[in-house]
């Protein structure tokens, strides 16, 4: 199967329906700023990380991590999943949600052919 | 742009029932699901997490096509072809909100 499924403990990404959020504004804000933009540059290089690793990799107070990182959760461009006591962080894989529902789907289409 | 395909163990009938017929949606799409399947019908999704959507179906060809506009912003294709091993689904979902948002990832590792 060509589609990959998101690790366990990713919740899809929930759409708000307050037509007060701009959501491109959102983007082009959180990408806006340079340190945003590190956060961003070492996410896509390591993959994963958590405000600690962060912390001690970028030239920024952990203080300012932890919000930069909630600026870019909230504009989608990065989500966090929880590990144990850690939580970690990475960027937002456009299309996961649809590998899910293709998942739910087959199990569908599973369930009815090995149905009563 | 969003792309998937898939190979469902299913023929194209029934992949379209699947797609179309609100019961069966409630079986895997959403929690609670309404229809009008035909260009310019309403459909509304609903998830037990309290999330809702509207969309507007845009076009309908029985087991073989079926599109819809998200009211937020958005638009989703299905297309169904036959395959040796029972239904191709081909998923395309274009959405400007994760276009720029990718697009924009890609310039900012370009320039990293």
């Amino acid at each position: 199967m060509e589609h990959r499924s998101r690790p366990s403990g990713i919740r899809p990404r929930t759409r708000l329906n307050n037509d007060s959020v701009d959501p491109l504004g959102l983007v082009l804000g959180a990408l806006a700023d340079p340190n945003r933009r590190q956060v961003i540059g070492y996410l896509s290089e390591r993959g994963t990380a958590t405000a600690t690793e962060l912390t001690g990799e970028l030239p920024m107070t952990r203080q300012a991590v932890a919000k930069h990182l909630a600026t870019l959760a909230d504009a989608g461009l990065v989500e966090s999943e929880r590990r144990g006591r850690e939580t970690r962080y990475h960027l937002t894989e456009a299309g996961a949600e649809w590998d899910d529902r293709l998942d739910a789907l087959v199990r569908h289409l599973q369930r009815r052919t090995a149905g009563p | 742009m969003i792309r998937r395909e898939i190979v469902l163990p299913a023929p194209r009938e029934d992949v379209w029932e699947a797609l179309t017929d609100p019961e069966r949606l409630e079986e895997w799409f959403a929690n609670d699901v309404d229809l009008d399947l035909r260009p310019g019908g309403g459909a509304s999704f609903r998830w037990s997490n309290g999330e809702e959507r509207h969309a507007t179906v845009t076009e309908v060809e029985p087991e073989r096509r079926l599109a819809f506009e998200w009211e937020d912003e958005g638009e989703v294709e299905f297309t169904l072809d036959d395959d040796a091993d029972g239904t191709k689904l081909t998923v395309v979902e274009s959405s400007p909100q994760w276009s720029t948002a990718l697009d924009l990832q890609a310039s900012a590792l370009a320039h990293a």
